[in-house]
């Protein structure tokens, strides 16, 4: 399964606890100066967390980057559409993804991305109708025995 | 060897690393290798922090699944591809034969090996990519080879472009890996640790 999907398979491989204290540390002793390298590699140790707190604060910090540093538009790109779609933010996730793909029509890192997120939302989609197709299948078993007391 | 499409009862899943300076076609030489493919540089964009394939291959008689993790070579990756050194078999350090700086970097790759994968066990081997290049080569293949022999790597010179090589190149690993049966039936972790970048070389710390 993990097979085709490289991304997701590297985003969801987090780090331990001691490698993001690294960054963590190094991202506080920094202070008002920090460099956006150490930004990058915090953010990048949040967005793979496990921890949904962590993600988001992972993302919110991406976003920064991606705000103020156009040198590293791309990767920020990359990390937050691959961010939002650990949250489930799936709009989002296309959004910046495909923002990466105006830029870089021959990514294929994006492209394999785009793929995991249009299968996720099928997928998520599916359950969805499923849950809405059993609740009319629930719905007609009910308007039939009030109209057979009619 | 030869290649199967089916994942099932295999032997053991074996991890590789490409490493190497940035531009020196390492997500080609995966490329050739798994796909069979080369794409012109225009229509290759540069890995962002890593990229991953799989591959299943046969070796007498024998199924072994080969995960090759792609890092990407731009330095401000480096902080981040130093975590996937962790559990690795076989590390493929890459340079480009005809950019000369591609070449003097592998020492810096070459230690940054040294720091994060402690195992003297894992299976290293030196590529000298797109010899294809011959008119414009900068680095002689004896230099490469004397450079590998002082390293005690394997060595191979291939081109993702012709294909010469690149099936060999990872033939050769994937033998002295399964010639080591200490790495991969244990399956034992090897220590890896992340430090900060080069450019804050002075926080000394490392809690890992």
């Amino acid at each position: 399964m993990t097979d085709n999907l490289p991304s997701m398979t590297d985003a969801d491989s987090c780090l331990s606890d001691s490698q993001l204290e690294v960054l963590k540390k190094q991202y506080i002793r920094e202070g008002e100066y920090v460099t956006e390298q150490t930004r990058f590699n915090y953010s990048w140790g949040l967005i793979k967390s496990k921890n949904r707190r962590e993600q988001t604060q992972g993302v919110l910090l991406l976003t920064d980057i991606y705000r103020e540093v156009p040198d590293r538009r791309r990767e920020c790109l990359f990390y937050l559409a691959l961010g939002h779609f650990k949250l489930g933010n799936y709009n989002d996730a296309r959004k910046f993804n495909e923002a990466l793909l105006e830029y870089e029509p021959n990514n294929h890192q994006a492209h394999a991305l785009r793929q995991e997120i249009e299968d996720r939302v099928a997928k998520e989609g599916y359950i969805g109708m499923a849950i809405v197709g059993g609740v009319a299948a629930v719905g007609t078993v009910i308007l039939a025995s009030l109209l057979k007391r009619r | 060897m030869s290649d199967s499409h089916s994942s099932s009862e295999t032997v053991a899943t074996l991890k590789l690393l490409l490493i190497g300076s940035s531009g020196t076609g390492k997500s080609s030489l995966l490329m050739r290798f798994v796909d069979g493919v080369f794409l012109a540089p225009d229509e290759i964009s540069a890995t962002i922090g890593v990229d991953f394939k799989v591959k299943v291959i046969d070796v007498e008689g024998k199924k072994y699944k080969l995960t090759i993790w792609d890092t990407a070579g731009q330095e401000r990756f480096r902080t981040l591809t130093s975590s996937y050194y962790r559990g690795a078999q076989g590390v493929i350090l890459v340079y480009d034969v005809s950019n000369r700086d591609s070449f003097n970097d592998l020492q810096t790759w070459f230690n940054e090996l040294d720091t994060y994968c402690s195992s003297k066990e894992v299976v290293r081997m030196i590529v000298g990519n797109k010899v294809d290049k011959e008119s414009s080569r900068e680095v002689s293949r004896q230099e490469g080879q004397e450079f590998a022999r002082k390293l005690q790597t394997l060595f191979v010179e291939c081109s993702a472009k012709t294909k010469l090589g690149v099936q060999q190149a990872f033939d050769e690993l994937v033998q002295q890996i399964i010639d080591t049966p200490s790495l991969w039936q244990k399956q034992a972790p090897t220590n890896v640790r992340l430090q900060p970048n080069a450019e804050t070389a002075e926080y000394s710390g490392c809690a890992c």
